[in-house]
C-alpha cells in the first residue's frame, strides 16, 4: 500500500471520527448524558496528566509552570492560570 | 494566538521530522487533511519504522475515538439543527478548541471557528515552514509548557464547585498514575481514567 493511501486513510479516520462525533451521532441523554455533565473538568485534568507525563519535554521549567497553574487554579481563571504557568515557566527556566 | 503559536511550534516539528518520511508535498497535504498533532505524529513514527498499514490504522483509531467524548460536550451549543455548521465546526474539533468554547461567554460555534482556525493555519503554516528546513530550538519546550498550563487552566475553569474540583484533581492524579505505570495506555487511558471519574460523579 502506497504512503498516500495510509496519509488518506488516516485523514479519513480522523476527519471521520470528528463529523460523526459532531453531526452524526444523537446528543446524550438520560445516564450518559449525567456522566457527559461531568467529564469537562475530569477530562481537561487527564489531558493535563497525559500532557506533561506522556510527553518527552518534561524538565524543571516545564514541571514548575504546571506546579505554578495548580496554585491559582483556584481563581478559576483561564489568564491568571496561563500568566503563572508563564511566570513558573521563566523562573524554572531561570534557575535550572 | 498562544495556544496558535503553540500549536505552530510543533507545526515546525511535524514538518521536519515527517519531511523525510513522507515527501514534502504528502507532508503538508497531511496537514491541511487531519490537523491532529497526536494523529500525524503516530502515524509518521510508524511509518519511519516500516510499520505495516494497518498497524498505522490500529494505531490510529484510539486517537480518533477521543472525539466521541469531545463532540458530546459540545454538541449540545452548536445548534445541532444545523447540520452544515456542525460539521464545520467539527474540523476544528481539538481538545484545545473544546476547552476554550466551553469556557467562553461567545457562542461555540463562533469560538472553536475562531479558535480552531488560527490554530489550523499555525498548524498548516509551521508544517510548511519544518519541510522547508525551519528551526526552532529553543522554543520546543516553552511550547510544551503551555499544553499542561492550558489543560489545568480549562480543569479549574470548568469546575464549578469544589466537588467538581475535587473530581478533576482525581483524575489528574489517576490518570497521571495510570500513565507512568503502563504508558502505552496513552490518550484512550488517560481518556477512560477521567470517565471513571466523571461516573463516581454522578450523583445517585
Amino acid at each position: 500500500m502506497s504512503t498516500a493511501v495510509i496519509v488518506t486513510a488516516v485523514a479519513v479516520i480522523t476527519v471521520g471520527s470528528r463529523i460523526i462525533a459532531t453531526a452524526v451521532l444523537p446528543p446524550p441523554n438520560g445516564a450518559t448524558a449525567e456522566i457527559v455533565r461531568q467529564l469537562p473538568a475530569p477530562l481537561f485534568a487527564a489531558m493535563a496528566a497525559l500532557s506533561l507525563v506522556g510527553s518527552d519535554h518534561r524538565g524543571a521549567p516545564v514541571l514548575v509552570a504546571a506546579a505554578a497553574a495548580v496554585a491559582v487554579a483556584g481563581r478559576r481563571s483561564l489568564l491568571v492560570v496561563v500568566l503563572a504557568g508563564f511566570v513558573g515557566y521563566v523562573a524554572g527556566a531561570a534557575v535550572t | 494566538m498562544p495556544v496558535a503559536a503553540a500549536i505552530g511550534v510543533f507545526g515546525v516539528l511535524y514538518g521536519a521530522v515527517a519531511e523525510p518520511v513522507l515527501g514534502g508535498e504528502l507532508t503538508i497535504a497531511s496537514s491541511i487533511a487531519m490537523f491532529s498533532g497526536a494523529a500525524q505524529f503516530t502515524m509518521v513514527a510508524l511509518l519511519a519504522s516500516d510499520a505495516t498499514a494497518g498497524a498505522v490504522v490500529v494505531a490510529v483509531v484510539p486517537l480518533a475515538l477521543r472525539h466521541i467524548p469531545l463532540g458530546a460536550l459540545v454538541q449540545h451549543r452548536l445548534a445541532p439543527s444545523r447540520v452544515r455548521r456542525a460539521v464545520l465546526s467539527s474540523l476544528f474539533l481539538t481538545d484545545e478548541t473544546v476547552g476554550l468554547a466551553l469556557t467562553q461567554q461567545a457562542p461555540a460555534a463562533r469560538t472553536m471557528a475562531i479558535t480552531g482556525g488560527l490554530a489550523y493555519i499555525a498548524w498548516v503554516a509551521g508544517t510548511a515552514a519544518g519541510v522547508a528546513g525551519a528551526s526552532i530550538r529553543g522554543a520546543e519546550e516553552a511550547a510544551a509548557a503551555l499544553f499542561p498550563v492550558l489543560f489545568i487552566g480549562l480543569a479549574a475553569v470548568t469546575a464549578s464547585t469544589w466537588r467538581d474540583a475535587v473530581l478533576a484533581a482525581g483524575a489528574g492524579a489517576a490518570a497521571a498514575v495510570l500513565l507512568i505505570v503502563a504508558p502505552a495506555a496513552g490518550v484512550l487511558g488517560a481518556l477512560a481514567a477521567a470517565i471513571a471519574v466523571a461516573c463516581l460523579g454522578v450523583r445517585r
